[in-house]
């Protein structure tokens, strides 16, 4: 018995000490890193990002910190793993990229993320353009975010598809047969289904990344700047989903697999002419035509032109969670990563287009051609193409509006299972059982 | 020699108190068992019995992912859910999916399994290499075969195109995509369990099978009359381990297109996979919640069904004379 009460006891005694050092960590006595204090940040982004580079350079500037990187194949699995952890309440990594997507959903748990405002948020503010800087901040004030990309869109052809359709070739004259500033999307289909009759191919790769372009134009999209839903009854989206529809009907979607295209394949075999590109869109392209052997004979070109104005598809954000055991230290290097003249360098690594003003102006300054997209200046004409872009509200339930309501309508279009009317009325559909009734 | 009539006296009626070592000693005897199969208990109460529990918690609640528990709704979960168009397609979807994988597979493992209990050259060659596909992990055998099962550049539909055959809408289609997810599910577990057959099928006394063919039965008798009804207690064991396996499905599913929980208009969405759906994308932990129980009690129920069969079937095996063999029995003994 004695023996038993010694073994409590010395439980009792591991877990105080097992308890104390629990607390211990959450203290917010940071102390900075250094060659004695060495630090281990971990970050967590997606897609085609850009970063590797810049790590090994933070290293190198700011001796004790290693960083550990994890990049996630695309948005919507960064997004599973982000919710499965902040539900957890623990496995967030020091620095997690957000996408604009699900912005929404995280803006509703806002304050599980460290106000970069007590990290110097206000000091570095004017960095970026307003709406981006104002997306990151929550409604009570606090910055869960910095920007790192936008997302302007303009307009990727294949040159070569579009010469052997009798076409002009070259990015100008193309820019102006689209229309130019007043680019419709009317005109847009129009010239696809002269393009249809010319070859007997598609126009777009299918309707999903079109229909998000179209959405993300408008003023308000799937919710209103109160948060209010905004689909039902919603005309404008409504006239835009049957134009769309009539487009699909008349053969211009490839029915292509979004985020895979038989890996790649499809941007190499002429499968479709057009493709709507947001500037990180340009990175995602450089993957496919890496992974299917496509280089820059492929015919891929970027015109500063898009149906109907100004768009902004995505761009992401840095933020720090609440459960970093380094915050301070995570804030800076978030406050880093995004800083102008890093954005240049991510840019040219991921081919996105950078948030901050600074670093806007040096795209268009250095012009740079990208080789990928037969020399177009990229840089220059995103720069363009975000004139006018105004930020849109996104709703907590925005992403699964955008994947789960309107994906499954919008493939019954691109299978050619529905006409619009009964792809609209089943996106109505899944949006009172999966939103609305949810 | 002297006899005492007297008794000896009687010894203290009071016992004496058990020293504290021999208390010890009975607590041990008693408790120690208990001790020792605690760990087990312990365990399983930990994880097992209290995410079990706390899941039916959860499921009696408005509970969002991200911003946690909300109010009491008792038991509306549960009739929501049941009224759920998406979650009855689930389960359709699950058994059209455990029944093109298990039927199949049962038949070819066991088969094999007849095979390798054959004598056949280089046996433990051909009994590694049955479990090989086993030891791959199924993410990677998803991986190959989502590759294998596209629409429109999927080395099978090439091949049909070849032959100038129509394309198989893999994806699209439920029925192509049921046998697709059933094909990996097969090719992983029907190895494994032709070898757990082939263990049984070892187990069954050569001199049967000898004196089987004394009496003039083929190979095909044989295998009917003897292997099969020698190995039914194992068959029962893979069917129920099948059963709770193929209810669960759902690495498959997830990854035969990555982009969707289970295609774009749900036609291989799984019941785990309506799950995960409703938990990570609808964030709807609640209603994620008493899916997972309206699942666990499913597999419960198939787990009583199977327990129904397979006490038959022991009866049956116990070789108890029937009544009519007792009552002639007795008849003779008279």
């Amino acid at each position: 018995m004695k023996f038993a009460r010694r073994h409590t006891a010395a439980a009792i005694a591991g877990a105080a000490a097992l308890a104390l050092m629990a607390t211990g960590c959450s203290g917010n006595s940071e102390q900075a890193a250094s060659a004695d204090n060495p630090v281990e940040l971990t970050v967590t982004t997606f897609g085609t990002f850009g970063y590797d580079d810049l790590y090994g350079e933070y290293e190198q500037a700011n001796p004790g910190i290693k960083i550990k990187a994890t990049n996630i194949d695309r948005g919507s699995n960064a997004r599973t793993d982000a919710f499965t952890k902040l539900a957890a309440g623990s496995g967030l990594s020091d620095v997690v990229a957000i996408e604009e997507g699900w912005l929404g959903s995280i803006m509703e748990v806002s304050d599980q993320f460290v106000d970069l405002n007590e990290h110097g948020a206000a000091d570095i503010k004017d960095n970026w353009v307003d709406w981006k800087f104002k997306q990151g901040t929550d409604p009570d004030g606090r910055v869960i975010g910095y920007g790192t990309d936008i997302g302007p869109q303009g307009l990727c052809y294949n040159g070569k598809l579009f010469e052997a359709a009798g076409l002009p070739k070259d990015r100008e004259s193309v820019a102006k047969l689209f229309g130019g500033e007043d680019a419709t999307w009317e005109t847009y289909f129009k010239l696809g289904e002269q393009y249809k009759a010319a070859t007997g191919k598609a126009w777009y790769d299918q309707s999903g990344f079109v229909w998000n372009s179209m959405v993300n134009q408008m003023e308000e999209g799937y919710y209103t700047k109160d948060g209010d839903l905004n689909v039902d009854g919603n005309a404008e989206m409504k006239d835009k989903f049957e134009l769309l529809a009539a487009g699909t009907a008349a053969g211009l979607s490839a029915n292509q697999t979004q985020w895979d295209w038989g890996n790649g394949k499809a941007f190499t075999d002429g499968s479709f002419a057009t493709f709507v590109c947001p500037g990180w869109m340009l990175g995602t392209i450089k993957g496919q035509l890496e992974s299917a052997g496509g280089g820059t004979d492929s015919g891929w070109d970027f015109a500063d032109v898009f149906p109907g104005g100004a768009s902004n598809w995505g761009g992401a954000f840095l933020s720090v969670p609440k459960t970093s055991e380094h915050p301070a230290e995570a804030a800076k290097l978030a406050a880093w990563l995004t800083a102008p003249e890093q954005q240049v360098k991510q840019s040219a690594a991921a081919n996105n287009f950078p948030s901050t003003l600074k670093a806007q102006e040096k795209l268009v300054a250095d012009a740079t051609p990208n080789v990928l997209f037969n020399n177009a200046p990229t840089g220059v004409i995103l720069a363009n193409r975000a004139k006018g872009v105004v930020a849109q509200f996104k709703g907590p339930d925005d992403s699964v509006i955008q994947e789960n309501v309107f994906g499954p309508a919008l493939k019954m279009l691109d299978a050619g299972t529905a006409d619009a009317d009964k792809a609209w009325s089943e996106a109505l559909t899944l949006l009172n059982d999966l939103v609305v009734k949810n | 020699m002297t006899t005492t009539l007297n008794r000896p006296a009687k010894p203290a009626a009071i016992k004496p108190k058990p020293t504290f070592r021999q208390r010890l000693n009975v607590f041990d005897v008693k408790a120690s068992p208990y001790l020792y199969i605690a760990p087990f208990f312990i365990l399983f109460a930990l994880v097992g019995l209290f995410p079990l529990i706390y899941t039916f918690v959860v499921s009696l609640f408005d509970w969002h992912l991200l911003k946690g528990q909300g109010e009491f709704v008792g038991l509306q979960n549960f009739t929501e859910v049941l009224q759920d168009r998406f979650f009855w397609n689930s389960l359709f979807n699950t058994l059209s999916i455990f029944l093109l994988s298990a039927i199949p597979q049962l038949a070819v493992a066991l088969f094999l399994a007849a095979m390798l209990d054959q004598n056949i050259r280089a046996r433990t060659f051909w009994r590694m290499s049955v479990l090989l596909p086993y030891i791959v992990t199924p993410v990677a055998v998803a991986m190959i075969f989502t590759n294998m099962f596209g629409e429109q550049y999927g080395l099978i539909n090439n091949v049909l195109g070849n032959f100038g055959l129509d394309p198989v809408m893999w994806k699209s289609e439920t029925l192509p995509s049921h046998i697709a997810i059933a094909t990996m599910v097969n090719w992983r577990w029907t190895g494994y369990n032709a070898l757990i057959l082939l263990a049984a099928m070892q187990a069954v006394p050569r001199d049967l099978y000898e004196s089987a063919a004394l009496d003039g039965a083929g190979a095909v008798r044989r295998f009917f009359s003897i292997t099969l009804p020698s190995i039914r207690p194992t068959m029962v064991f893979v069917v129920i381990t099948s059963t709770i396996g193929g209810l669960q499905i759902f690495t498959e599913p997830r990854l035969f297109d990555p982009a969707t929980a289970g295609g774009s208009q749900r036609q291989f969405q799984t019941t785990v996979l309506y799950l995960w759906e409703m938990a990570f994308q609808r964030q709807n932990f609640g209603k994620a919640s008493t899916i997972a129980w309206l699942l666990f009690l499913i597999i419960v129920l198939f787990g009583v069904i199977n327990y129904l069969i397979s006490r038959r079937i022991a009866t049956a095996d116990a070789a108890k004379p029937s009544r009519a063999a007792r009552k002639r029995a007795e008849r003779t003994k008279r």
